[in-house]
Parts: structure tokens; C-alpha cells; sequence
């Protein structure tokens, strides 16, 4: 369970005529467990691609499915993780980690029992009881995740989830993914526009063209991590040392480049 | 800090009556005619809490005002509350309402006294009907403005969730609003004093407007200044209590945290 496909996708914002094109021919295929990045210019339509999947944006071309199924409406089965976190205030955040599995009708005890569990996961077990307001940025975007992981959903969409951390929260919370992807692996789709993050964190990244946005590389990463060991090493930066990673990092980004490039004719 | 707040407040408030004190008793610059000496309205006080004017003793009239505006009150909120918070979430609900709501909210809250008492007489049913008109419009305005004003993302991530529509309003619209609601319900309790005194002015027999009325007619300086403090008083102290609900229910956000 869990796979995701594009299927020449488009989009068009506004109506046909005064309308403008923000996505054109989206075609991708991520399988089940797969842990995908897209990155491009800014306005590609990066989120509007995550947003057609979570169910917040239709189509106005081609399809998007999950498990084979079109998607029609936004559902726990496929869980976003936000980067401005989306935490509910006014709640605590064993109550924000509770809320998806409540709606799921899932007993108390069981739901006690989860999310002990993903307290633990995401060493935030001495914070259960506070508000979000008494937590920094990167423990907010925990909860923000534990509160998607604990409803075990086929799917999890995250945008630029790290964007509003500050670099050393941001390479915590990317080594602590890696950690929770290896412990329970999920199907990702995962916005970024920092390319290390894309190579350290996902099996491919997709690299997508400037406005109408479509997918125009695809980077196969896995194969390389997995001959190269880069699961050898504990530490963000020794991946990030290695001649491999940098080879994958620098192809990614004078791709990018040429994007940003064409502004000019 | 709240401390020291507390003591610059008592400073204040101490000042102006020995200000009062200067002006009329000490230097007599205020004729007594205009404006009472602090020992005449120390008198008119006694007068009416031990004899009682206007038909009843002050804590009598006080508690009659009091009761009519806990009531038009939360007659106000109830309905406008709801009303606000179905207009912000439904946009055929906002279309249909909003241009009846646009077309009523400038009548001044007094200018429906003469129907309220064509209707319902000069009993405590025409105030709460004048007080309800007041107070109703700034908690429909916030409600309203609470909800159009709710983070986008919270919404989605809600839906996103699964959640269902009775807990989506309970759970996710209704506490999202409330920062605005209450500031809605601030202004509603001032409205509603407001215009209470107003409507006591025009058709009562009890009540702090009512003795405020009378005292002018007996031309009763002391008097008018025991009615306008007691106004005073009374509002602080429903604004008080009020403050005391919205610092408990609105604990986790950032601006109940002071
Ligand atoms: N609801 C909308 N109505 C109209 N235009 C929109 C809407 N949402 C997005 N757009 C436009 O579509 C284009 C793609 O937006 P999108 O947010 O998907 O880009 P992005 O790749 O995520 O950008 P960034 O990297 O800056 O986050 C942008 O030009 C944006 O202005
Ligand atoms: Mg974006």
C-alpha cells in the first residue's frame, strides 16, 4: 500500500482564459515505501503537486492516484506534514498527536498506547502535556510529525517541513527522518529546495522545470547510497564528505542552474 | 509587575479624589450646584442605601441593572456568536445574511427604544430587546471575522485528519475563534451597559438608569454622580469577571499567557 502516480498532470489556475498554467504533463510513478524529493525553482508548482495528492487541489488535466485510485477528497491515509507545522494551539501535544486516531474511532486505551509510542519515537515523552506556543521550532515540527506517523498512513506528504528550522534543528530532524524511515518505512513525497537535503534524505530525487512546471529529471540516488554504504556512517556530515554524495549533489544542482538560467531570455 | 500596576491604578484613582476634594470643598473653584462635594455624595450614598430613592435602596437597583444585562447579555452572545461563526465557515449562509446584517448594523441600538416599547411595553422584555440589538452586533462581527481569520493550514490539516464536521466546529472553528470571539464579547458587555442606561432612561421604574432620571428631575447633583459611579462599578466588575473566563479558556495561546 501506498503508491502514488502522476499521470500527465495539469494545472491551471484562474478560469481558461485569464487563467495561467502551473503545472504541464506531470508524469511521475513512486512505489510503495519509495521516498521520493522533489526539488525546482520557486513556483514550479512544487506544492501544488503535494497538494493534488493530499486532496486539497483537483486537477485540471490527467490524473493523480493513490493505491490506483484517483484522489477525491483529503484523508488520514494520506497524512501532510506543513511547514509552518499546523499544530492545533489550543491543544496540548498528546491531544494534537490524539486527534487524528479519535477521528479514526480508535479506543482510548489503544490510543494511549500509541501515542506513548510516538512520544518516545520522537523524544518528546517530557512534553506531552504542553501547549505548541512552549515548544521551539523543531520540537513543534516533531509533534507535527509524530502526529502524521502515528496514524500509520499509506502515504506522507511533507513540504518543505524543514524550511522554518535554523541549520543545526534542521540537520537534527533529518537524521531523526532517516531514523523513523528506516524503523517504519513509509511511501514519501518530500519538497525541499535544499539539494543535500534531497540527496541524503530520499531513494530519488525529481527535478522540476520553471513555470509551466513539469517533471524534467528524475535522479535515481538509492543505488548509489546503497553501493557506496552511506548507511555506514551515524553523522549527516560524513555522508555528506563523500566524493558520491557531492557527485549526486553537483549534477542535481547545475540542473537547477540551467533552470534559473533560462530566466533571462 | 502586576503588583506594581496594581499600585499605580490606586495612585490614580487616589489622585482624582483628592483632586475632587481641591475643586469643590477646599478652593470651592466648582460651584456646588454644578458638582457635588465629596461629603454630599457621601450623604446621598447613605440616603439611598439606608431609605432607598427612586422606590429602592441602591443595592436593589444595582442588582435589578445587573440582572438585565447578564441577561441581554447572554441572550446578545448566544445568538451572535452562532450566527458569526455560521457566516465565517458558510459562504451561502455569509451572502444571504451579511446584507440584512450590513443594512441593520448602522440603526443606532437607541433607535429601536420606540419599537421595543411599542411592542413589548415599558418592561424589562423592551431593554433586553434594545440591549440584545447592541450587544449582538460586535459578536457577530467578530465571530465572523474570528473565523474568516482562521490559518488556513490548521483547516487543512483538521480535514487532512479526517475530522467530522460536528468535531470540526467544535473542536478546530470554535477554539480557533476565540481570541476573536472574545474581543467580540468585550465590546458586546461594554454595548450592552451602554445602552442600558439608555433604555432605563426612557421607560423604568428600578434600575441605576432609572435613578440617574429621577435625580436629574430633582435636580440632585449628589444623586446623578452615586448613579454614574454605580454604572461605573458595575462595569468594571463584569468586565472583570470577564477578563477572569477569557484568561482561563484562552490559557494556551500566546496572548492568555501574560
Ligand atoms: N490557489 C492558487 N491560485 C492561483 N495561483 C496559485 C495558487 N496556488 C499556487 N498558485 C501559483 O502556482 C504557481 C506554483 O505554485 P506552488 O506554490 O506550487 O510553487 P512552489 O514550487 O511550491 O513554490 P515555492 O518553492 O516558492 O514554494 C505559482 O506561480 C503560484 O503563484
Ligand atoms: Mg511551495
Amino acid at each position: 500500500m501506498g503508491s502514488i502516480r502522476f499521470e500527465g498532470v495539469g494545472k491551471v489556475f484562474g478560469n481558461a482564459r485569464t487563467g495561467f498554467k502551473a503545472l504541464d504533463d506531470v508524469s511521475l510513478a513512486i512505489g510503495e515505501k519509495e521516498f521520493v524529493a522533489i526539488v525546482g525553482p520557486s513556483g514550479c508548482g512544487k506544492t501544488t503537486c503535494l497538494r493534488m495528492v493530499a486532496g486539497f487541489e483537483g486537477v485540471s488535466a490527467g490524473k493523480v492516484l493513490v493505491n490506483d485510485r484517483p484522489v477525491v477528497r483529503p484523508g488520514a491515509d494520506r497524512a501532510v506534514v506543513f511547514q509552518q507545522f499546523a499544530l492545533f494551539p489550543w491543544k496540548t501535544v498528546r491531544q494534537n498527536i490524539e486527534f487524528g486516531l479519535r477521528n479514526k474511532r480508535i479506543g482510548k486505551d489503544q490510543r494511549d498506547h500509541l501515542v506513548a509510542g510516538s512520544l518516545k519515537l520522537m523524544s518528546l515523552e517530557s512534553h506531552g502535556d504542553a501547549y505548541p506556543h512552549q515548544l521551539s521550532g523543531g520540537m513543534q515540527q516533531r509533534v507535527a510529525i509524530a502526529r502524521a506517523y502515528v496514524l500509520d498512513p499509506d502515504v506522507l506528504l511533507m513540504d518543505e517541513p524543514f524550511g522554518a528550522l535554523d541549520a543545526q534543528t534542521r540537520v537534527v530532524m533529518q537524521e531523526e527522518l532517516v531514523r523513523l524511515a528506516r524503523v517504519n518505512p513509509r511511501t514519501v513525497l518530500f519538497i525541499t529546495h535544499a539539494v543535500e537535503e534531497a540527496v541524503y534524505l530520499a531513494d530519488r530525487v525529481a527535478i522540476m522545470s520553471r513555470r509551466p512546471g513539469t517533471i524534467k529529471e528524475i535522479i535515481d540516488v538509492k543505488t548509489v547510497r546503497l553501493a557506496e554504504r552511506w548507511d555506514g556512517h551515524e553523522r549527516i556530515e560524513d555522508v555528506m564528505d563523500l566524493e558520491s554524495f557531492v557527485h549526486l549533489r553537483t549534477r542535481i544542482w547545475k540542473s537547477l542552474r540551467e533552470e534559473k538560467a533560462e530566466i533571462g531570455h | 509587575m502586576r503588583g506594581r500596576k496594581a499600585v499605580v491604578g490606586l495612585c490614580a484613582v487616589g489622585g482624582i479624589i483628592i483632586l475632587w476634594f481641591a475643586l469643590t470643598s477646599w478652593f470651592g473653584i466648582i460651584p456646588a450646584g454644578r458638582f457635588p462635594t465629596p461629603a454630599q455624595f457621601w450623604v446621598a450614598l447613605k440616603q439611598i442605601e439606608l431609605r432607598g430613592y427612586a422606590g429602592s435602596t441602591l443595592v436593589d437597583h444595582a442588582l435589578h441593572s445587573l440582572r438585565l444585562i447578564v441577561i441581554s447579555f447572554l441572550v446578545a452572545v448566544g445568538t451572535g456568536i452562532p450566527l458569526g461563526l455560521l457566516m465565517g465557515w458558510n459562504r451561502r449562509a455569509e451572502a444571504l445574511i451579511n446584507p440584512v446584517f450590513m443594512l441593520i448594523r448602522p440603526i443606532p441600538p437607541l433607535a429601536w427604544i420606540p419599537l421595543a416599547i411599542l411592542w413589548l411595553g415599558l418592561g424589562d422584555a423592551a431593554k433586553v430587546m434594545v440591549i440584545w440589538f447592541a450587544a449582538f452586533v460586535p459578536s457577530v462581527i467578530n465571530a465572523h471575522a474570528g473565523v474568516r481569520n482562521i490559518d488556513k493550514s490548521v483547516i487543512e490539516a483538521a480535514r487532512m485528519l479526517g475530522t467530522p464536521p460536528l468535531r470540526m466546529a467544535g473542536e478546530v472553528i470554535v477554539p480557533a475563534s476565540l481570541p476573536m470571539i472574545f474581543t467580540g464579547l468585550r465590546l458586546s458587555l461594554q454595548a450592552s451597559w451602554t445602552t442600558l442606561v439608555a433604555a432605563e432612561l426612557v421607560g423604568a421604574l428600578v434600575g441605576v438608569g432609572f435613578v440617574l432620571n429621577m435625580a436629574q428631575q430633582d435636580i440632585y447633583p449628589a444623586m446623578i454622580l452615586v448613579g454614574m459611579l454605580t454604572v461605573g462599578v458595575l462595569g468594571w466588575a463584569t468586565t472583570f469577571v470577564l477578563g477572569l473566563v477569557e484568561r482561563r479558556v484562552l490559557s494556551w495561546s500566546l496572548q492568555g499567557r501574560g
